[in-house]
């Protein structure tokens, strides 16, 4: 089901969570909702389930206008952070209660919540309660039970950040599997970048309320439509220097000038961040963009990081394990194409 | 090593030794009041004291039902125990879930002031409670004993204070199913809440049961008196007959201490509540 969302707001009486938010989520997608703690994500969720109310703006599902119908009408399956399973129940009387609800015959809605069991893999503790289940296990019940009434939508509210890491990891390829058999539209809300890219189809990126870009994971990690979405995501951190724009280079704080061909494009003597991942640096490079000072060299395995200071500003970049370079040895510094941006210093906004 | 073990041996005996003290302080009268149902009367009153009784013939606690109706004191006592404590138990669960999970206008400016209805001491409402009894027409009636106990404000809060700790994404969950206020209520609230609502219930129990100044208020006739305002009236009665009070005596705790037995059972397994986190 396609789910569009158009100039949703939601304010609360001091604060405005959600801020003219327009998008437009395709049948049998996953989507991610990324952003970091308190910038509406879950706020946005809510809307969408029914739990809260927009204060301006509509939502619908397909073409039906859902907005004030109340979270039952919707059809929307919701699975909390802490699994929200009844604790007096057992796995199979959890996931038959929305059935019970709705009043199908006890015989059917033992069928289906055995099916459902059986799709999420906990058909084999349907007697248990959910105080003597694991947390993986628990997460489990709780899609299973969002699922049985067959809901038009799936949303997930920051399902995996109370798994451990290596539950984290194989509770996410699990909501991707059972995504994928059921081709439900799913709606995740996660914090975790790399939760994200790794398993959604699109991600939709917020930070105060605003959304910043709704585009596929690697899109969203070669061209970040701003400063924020280079920073928020890949691993180590984006590398930031300030500079300003002088003759077609960027002039970086303590007189170290990059030449760039995507610089000659903006105006003299404009502020500037240059953003560079730390792939897309590379020491030591005979077509250089300019000169830099070797800090220090940290080998980790199979990859050598450097701290490499250009002007003032230090920066990490991955360098060839081959080359070895002395602490203070001063050496040329290429710039790939790929993964280097310019934004304005001041709004962020992408300029090259 | 050896001296620290030595240590703790000993303060472990002069704790027991101090546990055991305070239990016989509790249990001994209750002892002396069983033994002495179903002894004679030179028994009681001869010295030193007879710590055995001789016979566990029921003698004494047939006298005692010939000489006041306790059978139907006890009727009494059970009707208005199960009427007020049943009434109150619904009063409590639906007050308790909307002042924990509903909002309506006011709601704390109302709980502020229930609160605040507390600290008004009962024998104050004495008076106000049996002009409305009058006034009713309830006077010397059953019904007088549980009209005025429908609703707990204390037994709400601690409810209410249970509520608050289910988390509200059971809630949402429900909501987003389709399930209803109520049905959530008795569906999930309640049966979460079984523990706390058990010792709520049980104290209210005994407080129904045990309860002397309002029914010696409201109640004029023999037949419509509960068991401790019997028993109060019997002893006046019934002069010096040291062993048949006794029996009296038994007759009216016995209930409680059986009530008790069977409840804690459900106390401690209900503790063991699982499967709530965050």
């Amino acid at each position: 089901m396609k789910v569009t969302i158009k100039n949703l707001t939601k304010r609360f009486s001091d604060m405005t969570a959600v801020n003219d938010f327009s998008a437009v989520i395709e049948s049998g997608e996953l989507i991610a909702l990324l952003g970091p703690s308190g910038c509406g994500k879950s706020t946005m969720l809510n809307m969408i389930s029914g739990i809260l109310a927009p204060t301006e703006g509509k939502i619908f599902f397909d073409d039906e206008d859902v907005t004030d119908l109340s979270p039952e009408k919707r059809g929307v399956g919701l699975v909390f952070q802490n699994y929200a399973l009844y604790p007096h129940m057992t796995v199979l009387e959890n996931i038959c209660f929305p059935l019970e609800i709705k009043k199908v015959p006890k015989e059917e809605r033992i069928a289906r919540a055995k099916e459902m069991a059986k799709l999420v893999h906990v058909d084999t503790m349907l007697d248990r309660k959910p105080g003597q289940m694991s947390g993986g296990q628990q997460q489990r019940v709780a899609i299973a039970r969002a699922l049985v009434k067959q809901p038009r939508i799936l949303l997930l509210d920051e399902p995996l950040s109370n798994l451990d890491a290596r539950l984290r990891i194989e509770m996410r390829e699990e909501i991707r599997r059972i995504q994928q058999e059921t081709g439900v539209t799913t709606i995740f809300v996660t914090h975790d970048q790399e939760e994200a890219m790794s398993i959604s189809d699109h991600i939709v990126l917020m930070k105060d309320g605003f959304l910043q870009q709704y585009a596929k994971p690697q899109e969203l990690y070669d061209e970040p439509a701003n400063c924020f979405v280079a920073d928020f995501l890949g691993n180590p951190p984006i590398n930031k220097a300030n500079g300003v724009i002088k003759n077609g280079k960027i002039v970086l704080e303590g007189d170290c000038e990059v030449e760039l061909e995507a610089a000659k494009n903006i105006a003299e003597g404009r502020e500037v961040t240059l953003s560079m991942r730390a792939e897309a640096i590379i020491v030591g490079e005979a077509e250089k963009a300019c000169v830099g000072t070797v800090e220090e060299v940290y080998v980790m395995g199979k990859e050598v990081l450097a701290y490499v200071s250009l002007g003032t500003t230090k920066v990490r970049a991955y360098i060839d394990a081959e080359k070895t370079f002395d602490k203070g040895q001063t050496v040329n510094i290429g710039l790939k194409k790929r993964g280097v941006f310019v934004f304005d210093k001041e709004t962020g906004e992408r300029l090259a | 090593m050896k001296k620290l073990f030595k240590n703790l041996s000993f303060g472990r005996v002069l704790i027991y030794l101090f546990l055991t003290v305070g239990a016989i302080t509790m249990v001994f009268p209750f002892y002396w009041m069983i033994t002495g149902a179903f002894k004679s009367g030179t028994e009681i009153i001869s010295f030193p004291p007879v710590w055995f009784p001789t016979s566990f013939a029921l003698t004494n606690f047939v006298e005692a039902f010939e000489r006041a109706p306790f059978l139907s004191y006890f009727i009494n006592s059970v009707v208005a125990m199960v009427g007020s404590v049943s009434i109150c138990s619904f009063t409590t669960i639906v007050g308790a879930f909307a002042f924990s999970k509903l909002d309506f206008p006011f709601k704390n400016v109302l709980l502020a002031l229930l609160l605040g209805l507390m600290m008004v001491p009962f024998e104050m409402i004495v008076i106000t409670n049996f002009r409305t009894i009058i006034d009713l027409g309830l006077y010397d009636n059953i019904l007088a004993l549980i009209v005025p106990f429908t609703s707990s404000i204390f037994y709400m809060y601690i409810l209410k204070g249970f509520f608050d700790s289910i988390p509200n994404s059971l809630y949402q969950a429900a909501r987003v199913d389709g399930c209803s206020n109520w049905k959530y209520l008795w569906k999930v609230m309640v049966p979460i809440a079984k523990p706390s609502l058990v010792t709520i219930i049980l104290l209210n129990a005994i407080a129904s049961w045990n309860s002397f100044l309002w029914p010696s208020l409201a109640i004029l006739n023999k037949v419509n008196k509960t068991l401790p305002f019997g028993l109060y009236s019997f002893v006046n009665e019934g002069g010096s007959r040291t062993e048949l009070m006794m029996a009296a005596s038994t007759i009216v705790v016995l209930p409680m201490i059986i009530l008790f037995l069977f409840a804690r059972k459900q106390i401690v397994n209900g503790v063991a509540r699982g499967g709530l986190k965050g």
